[in-house]
């Protein structure tokens, strides 16, 4: 996408490669407040605008919400993380 | 300009990385440290095997992400770990403190 490939290269994962791969699974969406909302992602665009069902709202790690759809606005995003493993957060 | 063998743009150097564990300094008291799989134009980046670092009310708090695609609005810095562990020393004396309690 931004000729920034590399030849020969089988581990690059461009921003729009990853977005791809992550499109239905779980996902933890970090917002630039700090807040983080985990669920499935449904569909997202290129401005990291998201869609997400099962959402949940965690505040320092507290359970606050639970949202059966949401959406996200892509200005707010920190990250979104693959949640293949649990978050393991130290005191 | 671009076909001056020295001159380096930035995102060549950032290509560069690609592979390689950076060390990432965002706006804010927040670090993330991770392997740079790939980036964009704006530098949303996709880190793996990230570790992310917060200065909170109760101390800091450390976050294990398997996969991170970044937005790159917040970055502020970028270092390669090569020049990481010259400045982990240096972040070692400084907060020592911390290290022993």
């Amino acid at each position: 996408m931004s000729g920034t490939e590399k030849a020969g290269s089988g581990t690059t994962k461009t921003p729009a490669d990853f977005l791809k791969s992550i499109r239905g699974r779980p996902v933890v969406v970090k917002l630039n407040s700090g807040v983080d909302y985990r669920g499935i992602l449904a569909c997202l665009d290129g401005y990291m605008n998201i869609a997400m069902e099962q959402t949940e709202e965690y505040v320092n790690g507290q359970l606050k919400n639970k949202y059966g759809d949401a959406f996200i606005r892509g200005n707010n995003v920190l990250y979104i993380s693959t949640s293949k493993r649990t978050l393991a957060e130290g005191a | 300009m671009a076909n001056n063998p020295s001159q380096l743009l930035p995102s060549e150097l950032i290509d560069r990385c690609i592979g390689s564990k950076i060390w990432v300094i965002m706006k804010g008291d927040k670090e993330l440290v991770g392997t740079l799989r790939g980036f964009d134009v704006y530098v949303n980046m996709v880190l793996e095997d990230v570790t992310e670092y917060e200065i909170t009310a109760e101390g800091r708090r450390i976050t294990k992400l398997d996969q991170i695609l970044l937005n790159g609005n917040n970055i502020a810095i970028l270092f390669l770990a090569s020049v990481i562990l010259i400045l982990a020393i240096i972040w070692l004396h400084a907060v020592g403190p911390w290290w022993f309690s």
